[in-house]
């Protein structure tokens, strides 16, 4: 079934590799702080920097290609899959480190991003992508991003090795139970996949200590006003990880910038979409992820149909682009805003809703907790209203200590009222006389969230401007969330 | 009963140049007008006003250094940051913004950039924020091109004045690459020659014709494979993607020519 072909030029690689990578999320180059060195290229930046934008809207900020898109395995979902009839080719390492350092002397690139299908065996794999990684660092002198997937069922001296040179490292879970992978990928084992996360994770809690910092990945610096983080309400915390700075045995200062293993952490991706797994088992899976493995983040693709298998959509199925959003709109409240998936979703509200934002929902079943005084609540308070995002709660936190806030001043600052003027009092006043009462204030949010809604659902519809409203609530939304928005409390 | 003296306001103005912003300061605080009477602008001034005198201020080395040690001192580290970056901005109201920022914070000290009720504060804080988001998508999508003997060279038209804020960015990444960023619209370049530090320098008409000669270069089409193969067409998103990367900035990139 493979064509193997040898005789293709270096752009005719590059387009069968990256067309072969791009469902792959995470593209991000951020995380890793490294100087330039003289004599080297490259730097890493704490925030990562995007390059360009595809014709997609998502970043482009690395390289994004496969070593090789032969494949052993058979996963359903995948393009690469062994019976699909597709051309098949390598890149030599020499390949790849030319296009890195060339792209990224011209400034195209912040790093590269090397995943590969299975070739021959996992070890054969891993030891190429290793191969690369070692002659891109040392004989190319490459001092930029990489990001490097981690091949289950590699050996571990192999993935260790690999650690040395990568700023992140990642292994795709693909799916969040064991019942889905079993379905999807046979060739899979859960295990397999779990061992070289706990393998890096080890790495990193051990290189961690030894360069004099704490054993858990950094955090957003805003989460040090919260008290209840899934961080630090973490009933899987290790105990390696409480071990304290500036142990004994940490290396002298002069080592430890040159030293590094996986500075950026470890992330991993979830297909969204192809099997029927509900909002609030990708949302506790994704907790758990954080919380077990103190992964850095949890990436998540909706599902573009490629091919054709019983157990699957069928081809042409429309990407969940909005399901999407709202899951990674909720993994920003675990991560910056001090949630849990368990207040979230519930048992018997399983998913979210499609007309509103994750935060919004929340708070509308939580109406007992507002309105919120602006002028005396704290930070964690704050975090929890609508529309208040971090720079806005840190805005408030910080002129309040000037004068008292009122309305416009809350304008001035830069705070958008759009949502949270339902939510919020200034010196005990709201902005309008308005009722706290669950069915007006979502039937306001809908109105103005519900054209933005569509828009994510159809990116590639043009429609005329219409002087009147006519919200076309397209959802896939299930008959409770139906009779909930449009007719049991309106 | 006594008509009120109508007093004129004073303009002090100068070149859109750090150096002369500062100077300018200098000589309009310690005119004792009061700072009622007195605005600042850059040049070129455009309409003049009627009952308003224009005192032009030239560049002075030593009443610019003592500008910056007192905001350094007096305010803080943070607090002259911004005043530098916003100083790099296009808007004409900037010199008078940054006056009035002053004055507020000679009297609050170091917690006056948190005081954004205050619409001069605002503005200084929009202002800083304007070029600091400016010289960030420049860092992101400035493309360089190889030219003769390994010399990378790109150009730019930033609407604030961006390089310095920019080179030590490069500098940092490519310590032994020659490169240099132009400015067409100051034409001014930052030249960076191969472990050396790099400087700032205008560009005469010839230089300029000179070094915006196009090369032959495999790896655009390279690029613009890549570019073009990694979107995905079930997620065309032309409305995100304008709004992640304006149309401004495509004009000099090398997957948009």
């Amino acid at each position: 079934m493979n064509t193997h072909t040898t005789d293709l030029s270096l752009q005719e690689k590059l387009k069968i590799l990256s067309d072969a990578a791009k469902y792959d999320v995470a593209c991000t180059s951020s995380g890793s702080n490294r100087r330039g060195k003289q004599g080297y290229l490259g730097n890493a930046v704490p925030d990562g920097i995007c390059h360009s934008f595809a014709s997609d809207g998502r970043c482009i900020s690395l390289l994004k290609i496969l070593l090789s898109n032969e494949c052993i395995y058979d996963c359903k979902y995948c393009l690469n899959r062994s019976t699909n009839d597709h051309p098949r080719t390598t890149f030599t390492p020499d390949e790849i480190c030319t296009l890195v350092i060339e792209f990224y002397r011209r400034n195209y690139i912040e790093g590269l991003f090397l995943s590969s299908g299975i070739v021959r065996s996992p070890d054969y794999t891993m030891e190429q992508i290793y191969q690369t990684l070692y002659l891109l660092r040392t004989v190319y002198r490459f001092n930029g991003y990489i990001h490097v997937k981690a091949i289950p069922g590699a050996s571990e001296e192999l993935i260790a090795k690999t650690g040395y040179f990568a700023d992140r490292m990642s292994v795709n879970l693909e799916l969040p139970t064991t019942d889905s992978l079993q379905k999807l990928a046979p060739h899979k084992k859960p295990e397999n996949l779990i061992k070289p996360i706990r393998q890096i994770q080890d790495g990193i809690i051990e290189h961690r200590l030894l360069i004099g910092k704490n054993a858990e990945m950094e955090r957003s610096s805003g989460n040090r006003y919260l008290h209840h983080t899934i961080f630090k309400d973490n009933p899987y915390k290790r105990l390696e990880a409480q071990k304290s700075i500036g142990t004994s045995y940490s290396l002298p200062k002069r080592y430890r910038e040159q030293s590094q293993f996986v500075p950026a952490g470890q992330s991993t991706q979830m297909i969204i979409g192809a099997t029927g797994e509900n909002d609030l088992q990708l949302l506790t899976t994704t907790q758990k992820l954080y919380q077990q493995y103190d992964l850095k983040r949890v990436f998540f693709s909706a599902y573009v149909s490629l091919n054709e298998d019983p157990s699957l959509p069928t081809p042409g199925t429309a990407p969940p682009l909005l399901r999407e959003h709202r899951l990674y709109q909720a993994d920003w409240l675990l991560r910056f805003y001090g949630f849990h998936a368990q207040e979230l979703l519930s048992e018997d509200h399983p998913n979210f809703n499609i007309m509103l934002d994750p935060k919004c929902d929340w708070a509308l079943r939580h109406l007992e907790l507002f309105p919120v005084e602006i002028n005396t609540a704290d930070y964690a308070t704050l975090l929890r209203v609508p529309g208040l995002g971090t720079k806005s709660a840190m805005r408030i936190v910080k002129a309040r200590r000037q004068s008292k806030l009122d309305f416009p001043h809350l304008k001035k600052i830069g705070v958008v009222l759009k949502r949270a003027k339902y939510f919020i009092t200034c010196s005990g006043k709201m902005m309008y006389s308005i009722p706290i009462h669950e069915d007006f204030i979502t039937r306001q949010l809908l109105g103005e969230d519900g054209r933005q809604n569509w828009d994510i659902e159809h990116p590639q519809t043009y429609r005329q401007l219409s002087l009147f409203d006519d919200f076309h609530f397209h959802s896939n939304s299930t008959y409770e969330d139906t009779r909930k928005t449009c007719l049991g409390q309106l | 009963m006594l008509e009120p003296v109508l007093q004129p306001t004073t303009v002090f103005t100068c070149k859109d140049q750090f150096d002369a912003m500062m100077t300018c300061i200098y000589d309009a605080w310690s005119s004792r007008l009061g700072h009622s009477n007195i605005r600042l602008m850059t040049e070129p001034v455009g309409n003049m006003e009627l009952f308003c005198t224009y005192r032009h201020i030239e560049p002075d080395n030593k009443k610019m250094l003592s500008v910056i040690r007192s905001i350094q001192n007096k305010i803080s580290l943070q607090a002259y940051r911004m005043v530098y970056q916003a100083a790099m901005s296009d808007q004409n109201d900037k010199l008078d913004t940054i006056y009035r920022f002053l004055i507020a914070g000679f009297y609050y000290g170091a917690s006056v950039i948190d005081f954004l009720q205050e619409p001069v504060i605002m503005r200084l804080m929009e202002l800083n924020r304007k070029v600091g988001n400016e010289a960030h998508y420049f860092k992101e999508f400035i493309r360089f091109s190889n030219m003769e003997h390994h010399v990378l060279v790109s150009h730019i038209e930033p609407k604030s004045n961006v390089l310095t804020l920019i080179a030590p960015h490069f500098a940092d990444r490519m310590p032994s690459e020659n490169w240099m960023i132009i400015d067409m619209t100051r034409m001014l370049a930052m030249i960076h020659p191969s472990d050396q530090d790099y400087y700032l320098t205008t560009l005469t008409d010839q230089e300029m014709e000179r070094l915006s000669k196009e090369y032959e270069d495999p790896f655009i089409d390279l690029w613009k494979t890549f570019f073009d193969t990694i979107g995905i067409k079930d997620r065309k998103n032309p409305k995100c993607q304008r709004t992640m990367l304006p149309l401004w900035y495509r004009k000099h990139m090398t997957e948009f020519m």
